[in-house]
């Protein structure tokens, strides 16, 4: 016994380094592997609070692009307001039907806080779980999509980038109508891989590559990017496609959380299928 | 007690500058400059070697809350720390240090502050990329931000040195 306790004595200092470092690197390797970590991030108030003052201050130098982009998706949205048609046909442009149901409603949040040189990216957004913000929702800008919701406190949420390894994204290629994975391989910011397409299928360079809408994070046919350049990967019968996105998550300041008002109803039906397997 | 104060002082100091501005800073090729590990060097020279890992995992924690690191900080400042009383034993003068002046730039010289920094934040910032990107297909991305990165820091935590921590004026 009193071995032991000259062992540790001798090796404390060497001992609490371990231990600071399984705490620390813990943490941080969680993440990675399982989404459960819930402290380190800047989702809790007292830094959430300290970037958006920061952001108060800066966000005047961006006003000019903002907008700009405000604009532009103003035109766009009012090209699509009945009232601009005139119809050809006077029995068929009826508006108020009851046919469609909302699917999604879009909540507008700031970017308060982001990175894109890392290797796996976030973003800080200023709307939480007060606003209606819930973990798993998708996050789409004027552009198109650009990540995934990954922990909310009561006014900040942290969102998984784009610009990150296991983002997963289900995508497809308009034309083909193929489905694969998006996942964000190389380190640079512009681009991400669409996995999983297997190579006897015709991909052409420019072909505009959309959200699938599995597990109901986005709608289908949200705008991620266009196709770059595809290569063949040895030994395996798949393509390697390479994607520019459409939003430069370099420069992203305003976006829409997108809240699935029939998510329940999508896992519980999914749910049921897994049980069946 | 002035002296504690003073430190605790300069480290909300210091997490506030990493994570409002130089974490902020996007200067492209890799280079994130991180100043943090300056803090830890500046601790007092008779600091024991667990309360000096504690401070820094603190610090790092700080800065990680800001960053959406998730404990990569904590992890590389504790690591610094565990090495620090090593580095400051290693390039020691000839009669020891003088425990009452602070390890600062202007107190113990240029070349002194230039190898106990340049190595401080070369292994803290190697650290921190091997951690960040954790493959050996990637050596070349943590190499290249590694040294360029290093560069920065260093620059920015010589013009903190001479700009706000000058000489004490003694009698």
């Amino acid at each position: 016994m009193r071995k032991l306790i000259a062992f540790f004595r001798r090796f404390r200092v060497f001992l609490v380094f371990i231990m600071l470092q399984l705490f620390a690197l813990g943490s941080y390797f969680s993440l990675v592997q399982y989404p459960r970590t819930k402290f380190f991030n800047t989702s809790n108030e007292l830094s959430g609070t300290l970037l958006e003052w920061e952001r108060e201050i800066t966000k005047y130098f961006y006003l000019d692009e903002a907008n700009r982009e405000v604009i532009a998706e103003n035109a766009a949205l009012s090209r699509r307001i009945p009232k601009n048609y005139i119809s050809v046909d006077s029995k068929t442009a009826i508006i108020d039907d009851t046919i469609h149901h909302l699917a999604y409603e879009k909540l507008p949040a700031t970017v308060i806080n982001s990175t894109y040189q890392h290797k796996n990216n976030f973003f800080t957004i200023d709307a939480g779980s007060l606003k209606g913000v819930e973990k798993k929702m998708g996050v789409v800008s004027s552009e198109g999509a650009v990540g995934i919701v990954y922990d909310v406190s009561d006014h900040y949420a942290v969102v998984k980038s784009m610009l990150t390894k296991t983002i997963n994204i289900s995508a497809f290629v308009k034309g083909s109508n193929a489905h694969g994975l998006i996942k964000y391989l190389e380190h640079d910011p512009r681009r991400v891989k669409l996995t999983g397409i297997s190579n006897d299928i015709r991909i052409k360079k420019g072909a505009r590559i959309f959200t699938r809408g599995s597990g109901g994070y986005f709608p289908q046919g949200i705008l991620i990017g266009k196709v770059e350049d595809k290569e063949a990967i040895e030994g395996k019968p798949l393509w390697d496609i390479t994607v520019r996105l459409e939003q430069d998550m370099r420069k992203l300041r305003y976006v829409y959380v997108l809240k699935n008002i029939h998510q329940k109803e999508l896992e519980e039906l999914e749910g049921q299928y897994e049980d069946l397997q | 007690m002035k002296a504690f104060l003073r430190h605790i002082g300069r480290m909300v100091l210091f997490i506030l500058a990493q994570g409002l501005l130089f974490g902020q800073l996007e200067f492209g090729y890799g280079i994130h400059p991180m100043i943090y590990p300056m803090f830890i060097l500046l601790l007092p020279f008779d600091m024991r070697p667990i309360p000096l890992m504690l401070t820094a995992f603190f610090t790092g924690l700080g800065v990680d809350f800001f960053m959406n690191t998730f404990g990569l900080h904590a992890s590389a400042a504790v690591f610094v720390a565990y090495f620090r009383p090593e580095l400051y034993r290693l390039f020691s003068p000839r009669d020891g240090y003088d425990m009452l002046k602070e390890p600062t730039l202007a107190e113990w010289g240029v070349s002194w502050y230039f190898k106990v920094a340049g190595i401080t934040l070369l292994i803290h910032h190697l650290w921190f990329f091997i951690l960040e990107y954790f493959s050996f297909s990637s050596w070349t991305i943590v190499l290249r931000n590694t040294i360029l990165s290093v560069v920065v820091s260093l620059l920015i935590c010589f013009a903190i040195q001479i700009l706000f921590l000058k000489k004490p004026k003694r009698i």
